[in-house]
């Protein structure tokens, strides 16, 4: 486990000051001119040396016959030229003094048997000269806060606190959309590739260290240096929560083995049990890894699985108690202390208990303020999870009902939602428990849009939101596991 | 004996893997509760091994050949008296169409909770263990669970958690909860095994009984080993 980021080799490949660009062109179609269009389109503040053995200029910056013509030697090269002439191409970076690269170009170990041989040789060429590189067949790296996106698909968003490493490079480029639409992003995230240099385990090291990320996504297909990454993994955990999703690779080599043992380790109970050794939680798919990373990041240590629920209707209560006691979370009774101190917020027409239904009352502010905060305050909660039902469009023609002129609706929708939105904020600022919310509104509606903006993680149902909670417990249970381990060793030792 | 020897000398024999008494042997060397037995070469020798040891006994031919004994009538359970294990003896011995080490004469241990221990290697992992509900639904429940040697017994125990159908080590039908403190032991020594003995490919402890006091047993037990070592 390192302190810094800038002692591991992907701080270069992530944080570089200058690219040299190998396979940028002026033909738009070609992948390489595409990466490079992508750097620009996100506004890159360091140097970019495209090099071209004809052009002069490629997309308005002035280009380099060879390497060896650079007024300086660049931090990063990036490779997107024929798999042929990628080996010579490293070499002659290696002669320049460069010392990190991404190969983007494929062709190499995933065909098989030339390809095999021509990973050998960049691998070779790579050691002679001490250069680092990720790859190669991935697309590289975002790191959108440093203006960094070095991959074909432009980045769209802003940067968040999810730091992934991913086996797929489809799961960081066509990612940034589907992140950016629901509030959440990248701190930075690195596709791997064939791992023939830096593998998925020196990602985790440098998410690990890195201030920006607040909770490590993975995509697995296989884990090469096995060891390594449990080790790695339970020196993250006690830090920083780490979320994979896993798609079971080949079958393993024991699977022909004499014994009963042998028989039963397929590779996907192996690593449900090595996630769980190395603290990692699993997730079932790659929207539900963004789902458990969004919560996990929003709040990493949850304490304990006790779940107050608050609605203002039975059905969604229901459906929420439902699937929170399916996610293995418990819903405690209210203290009777609770119950005095909110019957008078709650018609008779609602329900005290949990969960806790409003039914429809005369004080909207009771519902986003006085009533949670009840509810936080009771000894036997952990959390609250908040039901979100009042559309932008509801809320409007209350306003207008009001007799609010037509011309101040706009603005008061704006007060009324930073009225709610801030109350809850001020919950969560004055109580040391989690707040989560689900909803069947859109995440465009504005007062769930502004909220999520503010780091409240609100899911799309319950079940998404139980699933959630379930696992930043999860997390905590292993995080504590890991420490208690540790401890154990140390008193051990002495 | 030092586990090395075992091993060496079932290498020596040309042996794809241990016999059940060997076997029982090395991991009783890492701590493992085993069944008390004795290997016998005679009917007579059956007979006084299950006096010293005291009725009801098992019967079970004896050799590193015999993988999987269930199903070939190698196994007599619960046998109460001379007779009993003398008959027993003889229908083992004509059954058997193999040379055997011998006829082991074992404890009977009773309990109705099996468990399933085991050790195998993963290319990328290592030497890895597995924890597993056992007995004769073991396929049908394919509750398993594994972890990389090496751990600790904290680790050991979050295995346990990790179960599906966890419950029945717990107090169940009149019966103790397991003693979690030696099952976790039981599970971070076979990791331990993995580690030492390169020389072993897999192992298998099936079943690993839990007596009604919940006293976790290693009632039959597999040692493979790996071809071409020396």
């Amino acid at each position: 486990m390192i302190e810094s980021i800038k002692s591991s080799p992907l701080y270069a490949i992530a944080n570089p000051k200058s690219i040299a660009i190998f396979g940028a062109s002026n033909n738009a179609t070609s992948m390489g001119t595409g990466l490079l269009g992508s750097l620009l389109a996100l506004g890159f503040q360091g140097e970019i040396y495209p090099v071209h053995p004809k052009e002069n200029q490629v997309l308005n910056l002035k280009a380099y016959r060879s390497i060896f013509d650079l007024p300086k030697v660049p931090d990063l090269a990036l490779i997107v030229l024929p798999t042929r002439l990628v080996p010579e191409t490293m070499e002659a970076c290696g002669r320049k003094g460069i010392k990190h690269a991404i190969v983007i170009s494929g062709g190499f170990k995933e065909v098989g048997t030339d390809g095999v041989d021509l990973e050998k040789d960049l691998v070779a060429v790579a050691n002679k000269y001490g250069i680092r590189f990720l790859g190669p067949n991935c697309i590289g790296v975002a790191n959108p806060r440093y203006k960094l996106n070095t991959t074909f698909m432009v980045f769209e968003g802003a940067p968040g606190f999810i730091g992934m490493a991913s086996q797929s490079g489809s799961f960081v480029t066509q990612m940034f959309s589907y992140l950016s639409r629901h509030a959440i992003g990248f701190s930075t995230a690195f596709s791997v590739g064939n791992e023939a240099n830096i593998d998925i385990v020196d990602c985790m090291e440098y998410l690990g260290a890195c201030p920006d990320t607040r909770v490590i996504a993975l995509y697995i297909e296989g884990i090469r240096r096995g060891r390594a990454f449990v080790e790695m993994a339970r020196s993250i955990v006690p830090k920083k929560p780490i979320v994979a999703f896993y798609i079971g690779g080949s079958e393993t080599g024991s699977r022909a083995g004499l014994s009963h043992t042998g028989a039963m380790a397929g590779p996907d109970k192996l690593y449900e049990g090595i996630f769980r050794q190395g603290g990692i939680i699993r997730a079932r798919s790659m929207m539900e890894l963004f789902d458990l990373c969004r919560m996990l990041g929003s709040f990493p240590g949850i304490t304990g699985r006790r779940v107050m629920i608050q609605t203002h209707s039975g059905g969604p209560g229901a459906e929420a108690a439902d699937a929170c006691g399916r996610a293995g979370l418990e819903l405690p009774p209210l203290s009777p202390e609770t119950i005095k101190k909110l019957s008078p917020f709650v018609p008779h027409t609602g329900s005290i208990s949990n969960p806790l239904d409003f039914t429809f009352g005369r004080n909207i502010a009771d519902y986003y303020w006085g009533i949670p905060k009840v509810l936080l305050e009771d000894k036997s909660t952990d959390l609250l999870l908040f039901y979100f039902s009042m559309s932008g469009g509801t809320l409007e023609r209350t306003i207008r009902q009001l007799g609010v002129p037509q011309d101040q609706i706009p603005e008061k929708i704006v007060e009324m939602i930073n009225l709610q939105s801030d109350s809850i904020i001020r919950l969560l600022e004055t109580h040391d428990k989690p707040f989560v919310g689900y909803t069947f509104l859109s995440l465009k509606d504005q007062l769930v849009r502004s909220l999520v903006e503010r780091g409240i993680p609100i899911f799309p149902g319950p079940e998404r939101a139980a699933r959630a909670i379930e696992a930043a417990y999860r997390h905590t249970c292993l995080r504590d596991k890991i420490l208690a381990s540790a401890s154990h060793k140390e008193a051990a030792s002495r | 004996m030092r586990a090395d020897d075992l091993i060496q000398s079932g290498l020596a024999r040309g042996q794809k893997a241990l016999s059940e008494y060997e076997s029982k042997k090395l991991l009783g060397l890492y701590g493992v509760p085993v069944t008390r037995e004795k290997l016998s070469q005679s009917a007579d020798e059956a007979v006084s091994a299950a006096g010293s040891l005291g009725f009801p006994v098992v019967l079970k031919a004896c050799s590193p050949e015999l993988m999987h004994k269930s199903e070939r009538g190698c196994i007599e359970l619960n046998l109460r008296s001379e007779e009993d294990v003398r008959a027993a003896y003889e229908r083992i011995i004509r059954s058997v169409d193999l040379e055997l080490e011998g006829v082991l004469v074992q404890e009977m241990v009773a309990g109705q909770r099996e468990l399933v221990v085991g050790l195998n290697r993963d290319p990328q992992f290592g030497p890895c263990v597995m924890l597993g509900i056992g007995g004769m639904m073991a396929e049908v429940f394919q509750d398993t669970v594994f972890r990389m040697a090496p751990f600790d017994t904290i680790e050991a125990r979050d295995m346990t958690e990790e179960l599906r159908f966890k419950t029945i080590l717990g107090a169940f039908r009149g019966q103790k909860p397991v003693d979690m403190e030696v099952l976790c032991r039981v599970l971070t020594a076979v990791g331990q095994f993995g580690l030492e003995l390169e020389t072993v490919s897999e192992l298998d402890i099936n079943p690993m009984i839990i007596t009604p006091e919940g006293r976790p047993v290693a009632v039959d037990a597999l040692v493979v080993l790996k071809r071409n070592s020396k």
